[in-house]
């Protein structure tokens, strides 16, 4: 990043295009007679193809909170969360539990990002000056008692059922395999729209100014950057593009709940940050990918052994967990990170 | 149920926090980490003391010193395995690895152990008060009969002396006071010739004899599961920051609080919404961090 | 003129007065050097007038505007720049990257112009890297402008604090200790270069150990003690003063 003597419209921008091109042609698909057709076989990859799409957005907006700011939060999917309840329960048309205010649902996403940025906020405005550790316990923290406002507070957020009846606009227009293809199109679109808006961002001498206060927070101070407002503001974005996907997730689910949004999210996106490389966004997404990959062969791995899924689930955990400890001893800057870059040269 | 009932409850229940949290604190003082595992030493110190209870079997009390000794000796295998290795890596990278293993090690829990939830089989004897008269404060009865049992007895009388034995160690022995001074300034320690290391290693081993404790008596009140441990980390961690991250006698006070605080909110929120009690103890954790971090007798935790 | 003054500045750590009722000025074009045996109060002097600590009680005032209590952020927009004594330069940064981001007011350090790369953010970016360029090449650091600043030896992490400051084009520079840790050659060219800043009409103040080196580099010394000023005045003068040569050598704080 630092050797390059004009400024870069490398592979950001190249984002930039493929996202918008997914966007057009998922378009073309769902409002032309265009249909597509999928092979059976493809079904479960579409499938995690999409969620990985939106655990994208949470790892890319964590990645700039941690990897570019060093603000260390551990509740991340608390914004996922609040972003997806706002967009339900703002846009569910019917739900036999909790809130369903029936707007349209471009109403209740945008309400979804905002919500979720709000929270940013405030949780910035209190707890940026904390120490990593502690920054990461109020975070954590945030998001159980969310987590258990959701499940406890029937009457609003519906329990442990959740809201139903969110509209899915996809579903709306297209059935069968056009419709996951879309899905699969828009959603990644948006993944990769993301990817750009960051990368350029970090590229730009705004990136330069969150890895030095990452780096050593008073001397950049004392070089005249106005630190509390960088780091509120790499929180909030952060916050915010987790609430966008959570709204999107919502529209996409059809219905949101609180099994969708507990701390193993956010120990999944923290893992495929750190096993990718921090600060590295392309390096995030793919070791996010190889996490979610787990996930899948995990899946297949059951098909094939006379294991019952439970024991599978813990199996695949259990690797998990020592993943992350051996990134962090072995491998700190991930496995594209680079290591000077984080300063874990040791 | 009367407050007063409530009221006992929460003592029951910040005897075995206390405990658990003074481990927890020492570790966070003197190795300088917050142990994210540390809910899965509790929950395997249930599980070897029930396993000496049930299977062998032993009577409680030599249940319970079993799964010390095998909470002393999981905790000190696990802080060479994992955490002496990067002592010097900060806080961040310590604290992560301790969610990693914490993962690692519930699963294997469950993996073994399997998803129900064991009981131990204990002979209570329950000394009931029913004479005291209710006295109502709108929905809530302020006093009315209550009762206590005997496991509770127990679980409230190993607290106490574990308290004295605890300010016993720390007063009047020598690895005691070289861990006070560790805990107040790591640099001057060991300019005074104490083995830092070697203390480091007691405090793994003390903390893990406490959860060993901590996890038999909670395992007694409750039952034996793998997420145990896990379902009260956030409890002792904000018992531990409420007292002052760093002070075991603060962590015993935190506890108490978080205790009472729990079973008194049980007793106030409506009856649909009683799991909110837990999300009480996390918004004390967030209050205490915002607003006095340093806890009621602690170090400053903010940054420069 | 007195760019920079300090009036009954006190600041108290526990119960010590770490800075005792300190008042002092420093004129347009000085070149100033503040020395004083271990707890003397140096640092937290520095740190009390560059925004770092609030001090206690007093004022400080940097041309004209009483400046006391402010953020570092806001004096380095002020005109006064300091750098640190424990080469907090920014590891995990290059060279160029640690001088580039000193520039102040960039576009490109605003949310919506980088992510429109605007032209203003573009034009501002190249202006700042020849700039940049410039001052690494002045400091001789050329040859290692794309090192992460981690492998710089001591002297060079000093040379490059005084680019990076440069960048800030400062009416007044603060350096704390900027010969620690330095070997005698390096020692020499960095006192050199802050004797040509000086020379172009920098106004500089020192803090330093490095006696010998400071009082030949400097116009006027001034020396603390437990936190106030004992003496002060033209280098020579005070190093033979009785009370300085008793503040080293007699039982003092320690």
């Amino acid at each position: 990043m630092s050797v390059l003597d004009k400024l870069p419209d490398g592979h950001g921008d190249r984002a930039l295009l493929a996202g918008l091109a997914c966007l057009l042609v998922g378009a073309l698909f769902a409002f032309t007679p265009l249909r597509a057709q999928l092979p059976s076989a493809l079904y479960v990859f579409v499938e995690v193809g999409i969620l990985f799409a939106i655990y994208g957005m949470l790892v890319l907006g964590l990645d700039l909170q941690y990897g570019h700011t060093g603000l260390v939060n551990f509740g991340h999917v608390v914004f996922f969360a609040v972003g997806a309840y706002a967009t339900a329960i703002l846009s569910a048309q019917d739900s036999f539990s909790g809130l369903a205010l029936g707007y349209p649902w471009p109403i209740g996403l945008a309400a979804g990002v905002v919500v979720a940025a709000v929270l940013g906020l405030a949780l910035s405005a209190t707890s940026i000056r904390l120490r990593g550790d502690f920054l990461a316990i109020v975070t954590l923290a945030t998001a159980e008692i969310f987590h258990s406002v959701f499940v406890n507070f029937e009457e609003t957020f519906g329990g442990n059922v959740g809201i139903l009846g969110v509209p899915r606009p996809i579903a709306a227009l297209v059935e069968g395999d056009t419709r996951l293809v879309v899905t699969l199109l828009v959603l990644g679109g948006v993944t990769l729209v993301t990817l750009a808006a960051v990368t350029r961002l970090t590229e730009a001498p705004y990136g330069r100014t969150l890895r030095a206060i990452r780096a050593d927070e008073l001397v950049t101070r004392s070089l005249g950057k106005s630190t509390i407002t960088y780091k509120t503001q790499a929180f909030v974005y952060g916050a915010a593009l987790a609430g966008l996907a959570g709204g999107l997730f919502a529209l996409y689910n059809g219905a949101v709940a609180p099994g969708f949004f507990t701390i193993q999210v956010t120990v999944t996106i923290w893992i495929g940050m750190l096993l990718g490389g921090a600060a590295n966004h392309r390096a995030v997404l793919a070791g996010l990918a190889i996490i979610m990959g787990l996930r899948l062969v995990s899946r297949f791995a059951l098909d094939v052994t006379p294991v019952s899924g439970d024991v599978f689930a813990s199996i695949r955990l259990i690797v998990v967990g020592l993943i992350l400890v051996a990134v962090i001893r072995y491998r700190p800057a991930g496995i594209w990170g680079d290591a000077r870059e984080l300063g874990v040269d040791r | 149920m009367g407050l007063l009932q409530e009221i006992i409850f929460g003592l029951v229940t910040g005897s075995y926090i206390a405990i658990a949290a003074i481990g927890f604190t020492l570790i966070y003082g003197i190795v300088n980490m917050i142990n994210f595992a540390y809910g899965e030493y509790l929950t395997l110190g249930a599980f070897i003391g029930l396993v000496a209870a049930t299977m062998i079997p032993v009577p409680l009390p030599i249940a319970a010193l079993v799964a010390m000794v095998g909470g002393g000796v999981v905790s000190i295998v696990l802080a060479r395995g994992f955490f002496t290795p990067i002592n010097d890596t900060g806080p961040v990278p310590m604290l992560l690895t301790s969610i990693g293993l914490g993962i690692a090690l519930r699963n294997a829990i469950r993996l073994v152990g399997g998803r129900g939830a064991r009981y131990f089989e204990t002979e209570t004897a329950t000394f009931r008060f029913d004479a005291i008269p209710d006295v109502s404060l709108g929905p809530v009865d302020l006093l009315g009969g209550f009762f206590v049992t005997s496991e509770q007895l127990i679980v409230i009388g190993a607290a106490v002396a574990v308290f004295v034995a605890i300010h016993g160690l720390l007063t009047r022995t020598d690895v005691g006071i070289a861990m006070r001074a560790m805990g107040d300034d790591e640099s001057l320690a060991r300019v005074r010739g104490i083995d830092t290391q070697l203390i480091r290693d007691s405090v793994w081993v003390l903390a893990g004899v406490l959860a060993g404790l901590a996890g038999v008596l909670m395992a007694i009140q409750t039952n034996v599961s793998a997420d145990t441990g896990f379902s009260h980390i956030l409890q002792i961690l904000s018992a531990a920051i409420l007292g002052g991250a760093g002070s075991p006698y603060g962590a015993i006070l935190g506890a108490y609080v978080i205790g009472l605080v729990l079973a008194v909110s049980t007793a106030f929120l409506p009856s649909s919404m009683t799991g909110l009690s837990s999300a009480v103890a996390f918004v004390i954790l967030v209050a205490v961090l915002l607003v006095k971090p340093s806890g009621i007798a602690g170090k400053e935790v903010r940054e420069a | 003129m007195s760019l920079l003054s300090t009036d009954g500045l006190v600041k108290e750590f526990g119960g010590l007065r770490a800075v005792d009722n300190l008042s002092m000025s420093v004129d347009d074009g000085e070149l100033v050097g503040v020395m004083g045996p271990n707890g003397a109060g140096k640092s937290t002097f520095f740190n009390c007038v560059s925004g770092v600590i609030k001090p206690d009680a007093g004022t400080v005032t940097l041309d004209g505007t009483d400046v006391t209590g402010d953020s570092p952020e806001s004096l380095a927009h002020q005109g006064l720049v300091r750098t640190f004594q424990n080469t907090r330069e920014l590891e995990t940064m290059t060279v160029r990257d640690n001088v580039r981001l000193a520039a102040p007011n960039q576009p490109g350090e605003r949310t919506i112009p980088a992510l429109l790369r605007s032209s203003a953010m573009q034009k501002h970016e190249e202006g700042v890297r020849k700039r940049a360029d410039e001052l690494i090449e002045a400091f001789e650091l050329d040859h290692l402008a794309d090192e992460y600043s981690s492998s710089l030896s001591g002297g060079q992490r000093k040379l490059l604090e005084l680019a990076r400051a440069l960048m800030l084009d400062p009416d007044i520079l603060m350096l704390d200790e900027p010969f620690a840790g330095v070997n005698p050659t390096l020692t020499g060219e960095i006192a050199d270069r802050i004797a040509d800043l000086n020379d172009r009409g920098m106004t500089v103040v020192i803090i330093e150990h490095e006696i010998e080196t400071l009082s030949e580099l400097v116009d006027r010394l001034v020396v603390l003690q437990q936190g106030s000023l004992l003496v002060e005045g033209d280098p020579e003068a005070v190093l033979s003063d009785e009370r300085v040569i008793e503040a080293y050598l007699g039982g003092d704080a320690e």
